[in-house]
């Protein structure tokens, strides 16, 4: 660094002085037009420079390097929790504890390779307190998904639990069942088996995910329909024991609920007349919700959002497929979504098998549903 | 090592920009739905009396452009109601159940109202929307009912005390239409000794895709009096405010399949409703209130640009059923709570 304020511009040597040489030169200074000391000062300046300006720029890409890697690692520091959980959370093997054990254990459909292919995806979610073993929790939501590019719309397809269907692990029992008996395999074998719609994608989510979603957001804004009140609503989430109970109140109309309260609103049926059905509609409210909220959302949020969901969602898409189906969430709008919850007759009835509350299905109604929103 | 000194400090220079990169990606965070206390803040426009309302447990004041802080027990403070002069009723929420509160505006309690908590499990009860009467001598609210026969059974109802004496046994002035459907809420105590409130039902009738809860404005001239439906359920309207002249009713009213809510408001004529104006579109209007002179409406909505941005407090100068305003918005970055109406005072 002296040497550059000593011989500046000079053609270079080439020896690389060190503060020594550079104190020579310094103590050695002519005055201006004296002979041969000069040329040899100037000889040596010369060769000098050379050495210096090879010196420079060597330093010069260190630098650069240096700091380059090193703002490099900062970003990869902050963004490790999201290539952490991207792994985590992708690339799941369609299978479960009996995979295997039926004949169609992986969506049917393959991966959509164009980008303006209508797709469909399952999305499964699961009340995965320790009332449950972590890999046998039932699929308290099932959504169907159809994503169409080209037109731009979105369909929303609820699938009520106690639906009593054929499981594609066997036997018959309710449809939330199938992934706590076969995981994502058989629930994804199950609803394309009974519903006849081929599946390309599935996506499931924990509650502790979702209350850690809303929380990132800083709260969801919902319209609550009606008065929920709930003397038995399940206090699972946190503390010993997952059987206790707690009441709980959410007030009508326009609110902002936070992680544990949208939790709350979405998950109560017991003081609702339509039950699970409610509880499918005001689902499929909260995505949309949650939809609106994630796109104030910013890249510099991404780790702290996708750290919190980690261990709380998991799918079988490649983070590739992910990356490129996330520009599309952004492209729609509320409008643009149609949302389908059966209620009632004329799609099933309810009934009591084995001591259980069930759901008959009436086919030939949903399958008329099914393909008007589903075709092909 | 004089030789060492350079490299070394390069080498701390390099890894404090990494660790500087690390902490300006921290700071790109979205912070747009993060909000502020009120005292913190300033109202963009000064509206004359005092307006009181509640964010995050807290209840606040605002006077001219200033907000302070009302500083009551430190409990979970979700709503406040218009008191008798100089007074507010407040709501705390404690869990298992909800206390109803006289409060000055100093926030010392005057008088506690209601108790609703217990030891026994099932006998802890809800009670929200405190409304005195304009005699001030009955206070009516809305509290849950649960069915004896199946606990999973419970609805709000509308009930009334002395508020001389709220612990006297409580007058039922409504009783939900049907099981598991919401119940009755928000009751408007009115001169002739009747109250207007929000019913909460199921349509029966709803296909796929259809909301199929719904509610309406009902009047009710005494507790066993035959209700009087102000409104279809097609116009799934709540949260009523009585403006001060007692002949315009502010509400918000939501169409379900599109969650799309708009403030309207209507004559009042003592028994039905005129047609009703929108006099603010969206995105989600919430808990209207009338100012004290009854020219304007003040009401919580989001950022109109942004439904899912927090509740602000906003507005509408000069809204009559003939004549609707331009909608102002009055505070910026705070998150008030949605579920009650500001009290706002002369």
């Amino acid at each position: 660094m002296i040497a550059q304020i000593t011989v500046p511009g000079r053609p270079g040597g080439d020896l690389a002085p060190g503060p020594s040489q550079v104190g020579r030169v310094q103590s050695g200074g002519m005055p201006a037009g004296t002979g041969p000391r000069r040329r040899r000062a100037g000889l040596k300046s010369h060769q000098s420079s050379f050495s210096w300006g090879r010196h420079r720029a060597l330093v010069a890409a260190l630098l650069v390097v240096g700091f380059g890697l090193s703002g490099v690692s900062g970003v990869v520091a902050y963004f490790l929790p999201a290539i952490s959980a991207a792994f985590s959370i992708t690339g799941h093997p369609t299978s479960g504890p009996a995979a295997g054990k039926h004949p169609i254990s992986t969506p049917s459909a393959a991966p959509v390779t164009n980008s303006s292919q209508p797709f469909n995806v399952l999305l499964l979610g699961s009340d995965n307190d320790t009332k449950f073993q972590a890999n046998h929790v039932l699929a308290q939501t099932m959504i169907l998904v159809r994503v169409n590019p080209q037109a731009h719309t979105v369909v929303m397809f609820s699938i009520p639990r106690d639906l009593w269907v054929p499981i594609a692990g066997g036997g018959t029992a309710k449809i939330d069942s199938a992934y706590s008996d076969g995981g994502a395999a058989d629930a994804v074998a199950t609803v394309e088996n009974n519903f006849g719609v081929a599946i390309n994608y599935w996506v499931w989510i924990g509650l502790g995910g979702l209350v850690q979603l809303v929380n990132d957001l800083h709260g969801v804004n919902v319209v609550a329909q009606m008065p929920i009140l709930d003397d038995e609503y399940p206090s699972d989430l946190t503390g010993a024991n997952p059987y206790l109970q707690a009441r709980i109140a959410i007030l009508p109309g326009p609110q902002r609920l936070g992680g544990v309260a949208a939790l709350e609103y979405v998950r109560s049926r017991h003081g609702d007349v339509l039950s699970d059905i409610a509880r499918s509609q005001k689902q499929q409210q909260l995505l949309l919700d949650i939809k609106a909220s994630a796109a104030d959302a910013s890249l510099a949020d991404v780790p702290t959002i996708a750290g919190s969901l980690g261990s709380s969602v998991k799918t079988d898409m490649s983070i590739t497929q992910v990356t490129s189906l996330l520009p599309l969430a952004k492209a729609y709008s509320d409008g643009q979504v149609t949302q389908v919850v059966m209620v009632g007759s004329p799609y099933f009835s309810g009934t009591t098998i084995g001591g259980q509350d069930v759901l008959l299905p009436n086919w030939s109604a949903i399958h008329g549903l099914v393909a008007q929103y589903f075709p092909g | 090592m004089r030789r060492l000194l350079p490299p070394l400090a390069v080498m701390a220079l390099m890894a404090i920009f990494g660790f500087a990169v690390y902490s300006i990606l921290g700071t790109l965070k979205s912070n747009k739905h993060l909000s502020t206390k009120p005292t913190q803040s300033q109202a963009l426009v000064a509206l004359p009396g005092r307006i009181v309302l509640v964010q995050a447990g807290n209840i606040y004041s605002l006077t001219n452009l200033t907000f302070t802080q009302i500083k009551a027990p430190a409990y979970d403070w979700v709503q406040v109601e218009t008191g008798p002069p100089g007074e507010i009723l407040a709501v705390a929420d404690f869990g298992m159940y909800s206390n109803v509160y006289l409060l000055n505006y100093q926030g010392q309690v005057v008088r506690q109202l209601l108790s609703e908590g217990s030891s026994q499990y099932f006998s802890n009860h809800w009670a929200y929307y405190p409304r005195v009467s304009p005699g001030g001598s009955t206070l009516f609210y809305s509290w849950d009912w649960v069915d004896p026969g199946s606990a999973y059974n419970v609805d709000f109802q509308i009930q009334a005390v002395p508020f001389a004496n709220p612990s006297a046994r409580a007058v039922v002035w409504s009783l939900p239409g049907l099981y598991y459907q919401g119940g009755d809420v928000e009751p408007i105590p009115l001169a002739n000794g009747g109250i207007i409130y929000a019913k909460y039902a199921v349509d029966s009738a709803a296909g796929p895709g259809d909301g199929s809860t719904y509610s309406q404005l009902v009047y009710a001239s005494s507790p066993s009096a035959n209700l009087v439906y102000l409104t279809s359920p097609g116009q799934n309207c709540a949260e009523p405010a009585l403006s001060p002249s007692g002949t315009e009713i502010a509400m918000v009213c939501t169409t379900n399949t599109l969650q799309t809510t708009t403030l309207q408001v209507a004559s009042w004529n003592g028994t039905s409703l005129g047609t009703p104006v929108v006099i603010s579109s969206g995105p989600e209007p919430a808990s209207p209130t009338w100012s004290p002179d009854g020219k304007s409406v003040l009401y919580l909505n989001t950022l109109l640009t942004d439904k899912s941005s927090p509740f602000q407090l906003w507005w509408v100068p000069k809204a009559t059923s003939a004549r609707p305003g331009v909608p102002q918005q009055v505070t910026t970055g705070l998150n008030f709570t949605a579920t009650s109406p500001p009290v706002w005072t002369p």
